[in-house]
């Protein structure tokens, strides 16, 4: 850690794996509900469950990529932190108005949470996503303006980097994307519309770019390769994501009541988006294999590749999957969905945020570069364990998806949509077993901040004798 | 090196004439109204042939090896097979 | 340098810097994506294509082909020139270039301006809206093939580049080819075939 500054990542860290656990408790939860429909009602009805595992699953990548820029902008920029102090107290405002936000969920009934918080004055709540209440939601506006006004002098006074600048970018553009969870027009064929300005923009664009600039950030630091050649991949990486993503916003309206030539665009554009996820791809493990040194945090070069892999696994293929308007068709809102949704959002952004706490967490706690090996080889068993797992909960909601799709809309005699749920129960079985399995792989990985934590840092012979 | 690169842009603006004269013929067929599949085919042959002079020689894939050497001629030959096709088949069905 | 044949010396990559070149191919890859959806619709409505094909401009078509062919040969001219260190030269065409593109960009605006005001619309109908859709993906390329330009002629001339070193120019350069080259295949395919 070269600025003191850096430091106020750990919190933002912390909090962040903290929320994850329970994003993946109540997915959990939220999993056996669908094959035991009265599990825990009426105390956390599965409404109530589904919205608590996103928003936790949201809320605690948001907090990772506000660590992630605290820790890697002072070193991009060679300077202190603007604010230090502002930084602690925003994580603080943060972490309490969500926790009393997931609180109101679980203890008020939403009609009730929506009256208590005065959402009829300026009404936003009860969208997808979005269904934090009116004044979470200014909160979280005052949060990324102060997080943003940080940042934004920290890299405008000092040395301004690529990877620092594609970093602001997206996190502006998070920033202001998030303000159409204000618009709420009576129209719903509007209301949606906008609404996808907030939710795809956010995943299939500016957030691509928060994830480009810490992917680059990780190489640059763990490869040694030249900053100018991983800088150039970044800005194609980049140009690729835009152009594809913003257009491809389209695969969303081919049937909420917007015009026929979204069928076009959308599916044209859309189809394009692995394009960058793959160049993603092959950018990581060129820079690896071009590699001037053996970083002695394997682990964390471990999950720089892993994601790029997962990314593109995830949000590339599994998208391109039903992305085509014909296909969408028959597959919109099915479990095919689900399926995508759960690798895109582990392969590209908890991976990465995992990979800029693996990288950044060592040496915030005390270290020189890298933890032990004790710890390093049991945080590889955690990757494996999670990402495996998660691949199978991909698997299996893919296949439970295709026959949802085959049964209840594809078929000659189409079944009910309960009907249909009850035969799919047996991959909603094995989901839960696999969730079960990730949960292990969290169990090590949290482990794994704390074992071998007294044995000797990783050392370069150990390091570089296994590698070719 | 002086020479190589002088006779280099002597072959490029000849290339140049080239594209632009190619062009007008594709107006010219516009311009006439001429109909049917061969006429169709053909003004699609001539663009993808200016679409291979530029890559050889604007790109200057022309002194490249290996798979860049291709890249624009496959793509060309990508989209030729795919419009060919739908013209092909569409032809007559007025 | 060996020239015993008559073949020069070839390279494994193409001028410029290779993301440049990737990016290149996943941009030809959307065009292409395109270009057969055009056709493969037109399929569906072979007479509505025809008869909306004649209501455009085909003179202005060839007077855009033509300019963005000749500032294609320019941006050659300027790789030629800086190769051999004429820096000043190099500048030149790269503003020529620059010029030709901005003449496009004006035609086509004027294409433009004229199908809006008779009340076109990407809803109107399916020629239409590919007419639109393909051509102004393409014009939004040509904006930023021309800003590329731009920075490149004003490096150039703040001395950025030499005959040793100007890579740069010969990514910019193979990126405004690609853009010349979709729109070598796009004037036939919406205006002229039929």
């Amino acid at each position: 850690m070269q600025y003191q500054s850096q430091a106020v990542a750990k919190l933002y860290f912390t909090a962040a794996i903290g929320l994850f656990a329970g994003q993946i408790l109540f997915g959990l939860i939220l999993g056996l509900q669908y094959v035991v429909g009265d599990f825990l009602f009426p105390e956390i009805p599965f409404n109530v469950a589904r919205m608590v595992h996103t928003n936790l699953l949201i809320v605690w990548i948001l907090f990772g990529f506000m660590g992630a820029a605290y820790y890697l902008v002072p070193e991009e920029a060679e300077r202190e932190l603007h604010s230090p102090g502002l930084a602690v107290l925003m994580f603080w405002v943060f972490l309490v108005a969500g926790a009393l936000t997931i609180l109101g969920y679980l203890l008020v009934p939403y009609s009730g949470l929506a009256k208590m918080t005065g959402n009829d004055l300026l009404p936003t709540m009860g969208r997808e996503f979005l269904e934090q209440p009116t004044i979470t939601k200014i909160g979280i506006v005052i949060v990324a303006l102060a997080f943003l006004y940080n940042i934004g002098m920290t890299i405008l006074s000092g040395r301004k980097t690529v990877v620092n600048l594609v970093l602001l970018i997206g996190l502006a553009g998070l920033a202001v994307l998030f303000l159409f969870a204000f618009y709420n027009p009576d129209n719903l064929v509007e209301d949606k519309l906008y609404w996808w300005w907030v939710v795809h923009l956010w995943v299939e664009g500016v957030w691509e770019l928060i994830l480009g600039s810490i992917l680059a950030f990780v190489l640059i630091k763990t490869t040694g390769v030249d900053r100018e050649v991983i800088e150039k991949w970044l800005y194609v990486i980049i140009a690729m994501t835009l152009i594809t993503g913003i257009i491809g916003t389209g695969h969303h309206y081919y049937w909420i009541g917007t015009p026929e030539y979204w069928q076009w665009w959308g599916s044209v554009f859309s189809a394009l988006e692995p394009i960058p996820f793959f160049m993603m791809t092959v950018f990581a493990f060129n820079m690896v294999n071009r590699r001037r040194r053996n970083h002695l945090n394997k682990v964390a070069v471990l999950w720089a590749l892993g994601t790029a892999v997962m990314a593109f696994l995830g949000a590339g293929v599994w998208g391109f999957l039903h992305t085509l308007s014909p296909v969408n068709y028959y597959t919109h809102g099915s479990q095919i969905t689900a399926a995508h949704g759960h690798m895109a959002f582990y392969g590209a952004y908890a991976m990465i945020v995992l990979t800029i706490i693996s990288y950044a967490m060592p040496m915030m706690r005390g270290r020189k570069a890298a933890n032990s090996n004790r710890s390093q080889v049991l945080e590889m068993w955690s990757f494996w364990l999670m990402t495996v797992s998660m691949v199978f909960i991909t698997l299996f909601l893919t296949g439970a998806g295709i026959l949802q799709v085959y049964l209840q809309r594809y078929s000659d005699t189409p079944l009910p949509f309960m009907v249909v749920q009850e035969k799919i129960a047996l991959f909603y079985w094995m989901r839960e077993v696999a969730g079960v399995v990730f949960l292990a792989g969290l169990v090590l990985y949290i482990a794994s901040f704390f074992v071998g934590s007294k044995d000797p840092e990783a050392a370069v012979e150990q390091a570089a004798s296994p590698t070719a | 090196m002086n020479t190589d690169s002088r006779n280099r842009g002597r072959s490029c603006t000849l290339i140049y004439i080239v594209l632009m004269l190619l062009t007008l013929v594709t107006w010219v067929v516009g311009r006439l109204g001429l109909q049917g599949l061969p006429v169709t085919l053909s003004v699609l042959a001539l663009a993808l042939l200016k679409g291979q002079l530029i890559g050889d020689w604007f790109m200057g894939l022309r002194n490249v090896r290996g798979f860049w050497r291709w890249a624009i001629l496959i793509w060309l030959a990508g989209v030729g097979v795919l419009v060919g096709v739908a013209f092909f088949f569409s032809s007559g069905l007025h | 340098m060996t020239r015993g044949g008559s073949l020069p010396e070839t390279s494994r990559y193409p001028p410029g810097d290779l993301a440049v070149w990737i990016f290149i191919l996943a941009e030809l890859a959307v065009f292409a994506i395109f270009f057969a959806a055009y056709a493969f619709t037109r399929m569906q409505h072979v007479a509505l294509f025809d008869q909306y094909q004649a209501t455009l401009d085909r003179n202005a078509a060839l007077f855009n082909t033509l300019a963005l062919v000749t500032a294609s040969y320019f941006v050659v001219r300027a790789v030629t020139a800086i190769r051999e260190g004429r820096t000043a030269s190099a500048r030149n065409r790269l503003w020529a270039a620059v010029g030709m593109g901005g003449l496009f960009l004006l035609v086509k605006g004027m294409e433009y301006a004229h199908h809006l005001g008779e009340g076109i619309r990407l809803s109107t109908n399916a020629f239409y809206m590919f007419y639109l859709s393909l051509t102004f993906f393409h014009f939004m390329h040509v904006i930023l093939g021309i800003l590329v330009l731009m920075v490149l002629a004003m490096r150039t001339a703040a001395g950025h580049y030499s005959a040793q070193s100007h890579t740069d120019i010969e990514s910019g350069a193979s990126y405004w080819h690609m853009v010349d080259l979709v729109w070598l295949i796009l004037f036939p395919l919406v205006y002229v075939m039929h």
